[in-house]
């Protein structure tokens, strides 16, 4: 689905990226672990294409999408959940999560049934169904958080890109995030997550990557990981 | 400033200087004379534009004020030269405070229009108030007199020199030092400048005022060099080409508003000439080929994008060549070249320049001294009274947002050099409960005591003056700030030197700043930032960012630090950084409030936990009995700690 090989990005003179690469098949999910600054969601913004690689290649399904502008991404099939809450505030929560659909209403992507997906992305976030006639910019940070994951699955995407999903969330609510992930997973979404608790994500997670200042030091399977005595000590930490 | 900038800056100046004795026409003199007179403006525009981010279309109409202030006293009164310099800074220093009004309220496209209406309004007014301005019959004033003797053309055009380089350095030095950090805090975050206890109402007020000052200056300096002011001349065309010269000139440096000016200047002027076109379109046209060819090769952009600025310009040179008369041409060739600099050089030229050139090492920036002893201690000391008494009591504070209550009657006692935490769901109320206590919202109804005084009503900054200082949930850092310019606004209380002091670095100046620096790396050291003092704050990773935030919050010696989620978003181990860091904090006996979600922090770090939920507290307690309260658990835990 997904394949990134030798990819370098950074910003300005700054390189953060040390040529990575990585696959993420269909229909799997795939974490990527790593400290503060090692270069997580700047992979995520360089497959997205709000910033530019400097050198390496991605595509998806087969075809380059590196270079491209994120809107052309998008339009592949690529939904991105981005870091912090980035919703649309100025406009009601039901506008923002069909704005998520944008392609599929002007005939970029294939159309599908958009108010039956608005009525499931709603079941899916019981919270959003109450204030969907609010704006999106009165409503908690955690609100926000999970209308930018619900937008993000308006797109009908062949992957999503989920960073940080349950930043600033309440533990009620993280695990309901990740129940949600796992109801995405389940409905066959091809998923690349990005997350704080490194523990949970690799539960959910078929296969996982660690990044160590811009440059992959271990992958392997979920489960391996998990158990991998060093990514153990350094990234899971206490109790998650 | 490093050697080498200053090596050019002032071999430039001397050249600059030396020009009237280097050419015998006088046209190029009083030319770069008018160069030099709208650079002073530019070094106030900018302080305006550049730094504070604000917008405006008034600066002819201040201008204008400069000049006719010079008009009038000399006209009326026969004013002498060394009155009517600072005369003109004051009176348009005055109405720089009043165009500052309106940029209380207003912001963006509304404060554009606002500051265009009031150049309108000056313009109209120089017009109409025909018994002190003579109307548009316009001035004439000869050049002025020093001691009676009366100054040449080259005699003014040093005296223009003089004080360009004297704007220079005052400029120069404001903008390094407090007051310059200051605006482009309001830049970068007005919430958070506030809350760092930098009034915005303040700063945006001096802001216009000094940089008004600069425009009476030059406003005085132009109407003796043309001898002669009309209305006319400031008009709005004027104040577009001086927002234009910052702009393409580059904001936020010096030279570029040299380099602004020279080209609103001379432009048109070549323009006017078709020889002189050609040359001037080739010389872009190779100078953009060279520029090109550097950037891709140091894999700054992409032939791509360099594709259309490269073929633009080498057009331009040959449609030079096939134009026969260059009259009809001249103004769309004009706007066609600033659309370019603009749309290609959003930096600017210098900026631009800059970039191309740039070394990523600080080095020559970095100072030596970095001190030994822990910054934080110099906050304990602000932490007066004993451990354990009330330092902050809420009693039944609502605060309602049309009909929804978002904080509904809530008590709150937080003792002295304890952590407390406050959790609950999503839209609970906590960064409601949070933005109360600071200022950024009046309750509705209750009270809030700090320390035996109500801090109800009082404004942001001046509730982080008295001693509560707080990081945000979605952090607000000054972004093109480095990390310790960040602290350094945050330490902006410690500073007592004025104006004055600034623009000529006494010792009270100099002896303020470099404790601040001191104390800042002292502060970036505490949080584990020290390597990364000279780097920009939005360069820093997401968990950097948040620790800056923790320090700059540390500078203002706070009793109180509130704390909103400072965990969102890090790793286990930067977590446990996390957590040392609060300790140490306690343990200099500053009391803290914590909002977090992550349970093991909160568990690990508080002494007593309260909980809200639909902005009502439900629980109050130890940690332990907080995580075992059924309402609790099932309101916001949920069935497994996550």
């Amino acid at each position: 689905m997904l394949s990134i090989k030798n990819l370098e990005a950074g910003y300005g003179k700054v390189q953060v990226l040390h040529g990575i690469s990585m696959e993420v098949p269909k229909g799997k999910v795939v974490t990527l672990i790593g400290s503060n600054g090692a270069g997580k969601t700047t992979t995520m913004r360089a497959v997205s294409g709000m910033i530019k690689p400097t050198s390496g290649e991605i595509s998806l399904h087969g075809k380059r999408v590196d270079g491209l502008e994120s809107y052309a991404i998008a339009k592949q099939g690529l939904a991105h959940s981005p870091e912090g809450r980035r919703v649309f505030a100025t406009m009601t929560v039901t506008d923002n999560l069909i704005l998520g659909a944008f392609p599929r209403l002007t005939g970029s992507r294939p159309k599908g049934d958009v108010p039956g997906d608005l009525e499931r992305a709603m079941d899916l976030f019981p919270r959003l169904k109450e204030r969907r006639n609010q704006l999106a910019g009165t409503l908690s940070g955690g609100e926000q958080q999970m209308l930018a994951m619900a937008r993000a699955v308006m797109l009908n995407p062949e992957i999503v890109l989920l960073d940080e999903p349950s930043m600033g969330l309440a533990p009620i609510l993280v695990e309901e995030v990740f129940r949600i992930i796992g109801d995405l997973k389940a409905r066959g979404v091809t998923m690349l997550l990005v997350e704080q608790f490194a523990a949970a994500a690799l539960k959910v997670a078929d296969y996982g990557y660690v990044l160590e200042n811009g440059r992959i030091s271990v992958h392997g399977e979920a489960s391996k990981l998990r158990d991998d005595p060093a990514v153990k000590a350094a990234y899971l930490g206490g109790g998650h | 400033m490093n050697r080498k900038t200053l090596i050019a800056a002032v071999l430039g100046l001397a050249l600059l200087a030396a020009a009237p004795l280097l050419t015998s026409n006088p046209y190029y003199v009083h030319m770069i004379g008018t160069i030099m007179i709208y650079a002073i403006l530019l070094y106030g525009l900018d302080i305006v534009v550049g730094y504070t981010g604000q917008v405006s279309l008034g600066h002819s109409g201040l201008f204008g004020v400069g000049s006719y202030t010079a008009g009038v006293l000399f006209l009326k009164l026969g004013a002498p030269l060394w009155l009517i310099i600072p005369a003109s800074i004051v009176v348009t220093a005055g109405f720089g405070a009043l165009l500052a009004l309106p940029a209380l309220r207003v912001t963006g496209p509304y404060l554009a229009m606002v500051t265009l209406a009031f150049g309108t309004i000056i313009q109209i007014l120089i017009n109409e108030m025909n018994f002190l301005t003579e109307g548009p019959l316009g001035i004439k004033i000869p050049k002025p007199s020093i001691a009676g003797h009366k100054l040449s053309e080259h005699e003014f055009y040093w005296l223009t020199f003089a004080l360009m380089v004297l704007s220079l350095v005052v400029v120069h030095r404001i903008l390094k030092s407090q007051l310059g950090r200051a605006f482009e805090a309001l830049r970068g975050s007005p919430v958070a400048s506030d809350c760092m206890g930098v009034s915005v109402y303040r700063y945006k007020v001096y802001a216009f005022v000094i940089s008004a000052g600069f425009a009476g200056l030059a406003g005085c300096l132009y109407a003796y060099s043309e001898q002669y002011i009309s209305p006319n001349t400031y008009n709005f065309e004027l104040t577009v080409l001086f927002l234009l010269a910052v702009i393409m000139g580059g904001r936020k440096t010096r030279s570029g508003a040299l380099l602004g000016a020279a080209i609103i200047v001379i432009l048109p002027k070549l323009l006017d000439d078709l020889e002189m076109f050609r040359v001037v379109a080739s010389g872009l046209a190779v100078l953009m080929f060279i520029g090109a060819v550097v950037g891709i090769a140091k894999k700054m952009t992409t032939p791509k994008a360099m594709a259309i600025p490269v073929v633009g310009t080498i057009a331009l040179a040959g449609f030079s060549f096939w134009l026969q008369s260059i009259t009809d041409w001249r103004l769309s060739i004009f706007g066609l070249m600033i659309l370019f600099v603009v749309y290609y050089l959003q930096d600017g030229i210098v900026g631009f320049a800059r970039s191309l050139f740039a070394r990523k090492s600080n080095a020559d920036t970095r100072i030596a001294s970095v001190s030994g002893k822990d910054a934080v201690m110099v906050a304990a000391h602000a932490g007066a009274g004993e451990t354990g008494t009330d330092l902050l009591v809420a009693t039944g504070v609502l605060m309602q947002f049309g009909g929804l209550k978002a904080i509904n009657q809530v008590d709150l006692r937080i003792k002295r050099g304890t952590i407390h935490g406050l959790i609950g769901p999503n839209g609970s109320g906590k960064s409601t409960m949070m933005n109360v206590l600071t200022g950024i919202y009046v309750p509705t109804a209750g009270s809030i005591e700090f320390a035996g005084s109500s801090v109800v009503g009082r404004t942001s900054s001046d509730i982080a003056l008295s001693g509560i200082a707080r990081t945000f949930q979605n952090v607000q850092l000054f972004g093109e700030m480095t990390a310790l310019q960040n602290i350094q606004v945050g330490l902006h209380h410690t500073f007592n030197s004025n104006f004055v002091d600034v623009s000529l670095h006494t010792p009270r100046f100099n002896r303020e700043e470099s404790a601040a620096t001191e104390r800042g790396l002292g502060l970036l050291d505490f949080v584990g930032l020290g390597d990364l003092a000279f780097e920009e704050a939005r360069n820093l990773p997401y968990g950097k960012q948040r620790l800056l935030e923790i320090a700059r919050a540390l500078a203002l010696d706070p009793q109180l630090l509130l704390l909103d989620e400072p965990a969102a978003g890090l790793t286990a181990p930067d977590i446990k950084e996390l957590v040392a860091i609060i300790r140490k904090i306690r343990d200099h006996g500053i009391t803290v409030i914590l909002i977090e979600h992550h349970m093991d922090v909160v568990m690990q770090l508080c002494d007593t936990v309260s909980v809200l939920d639909f902005g009502q507290k439900i629980a109050e307690g130890k940690p332990a009995e907080v995580q075992a309260n059924e309402k609790v658990i099932e309101a916001y835990l949920g069935g497994t700690v996550a």
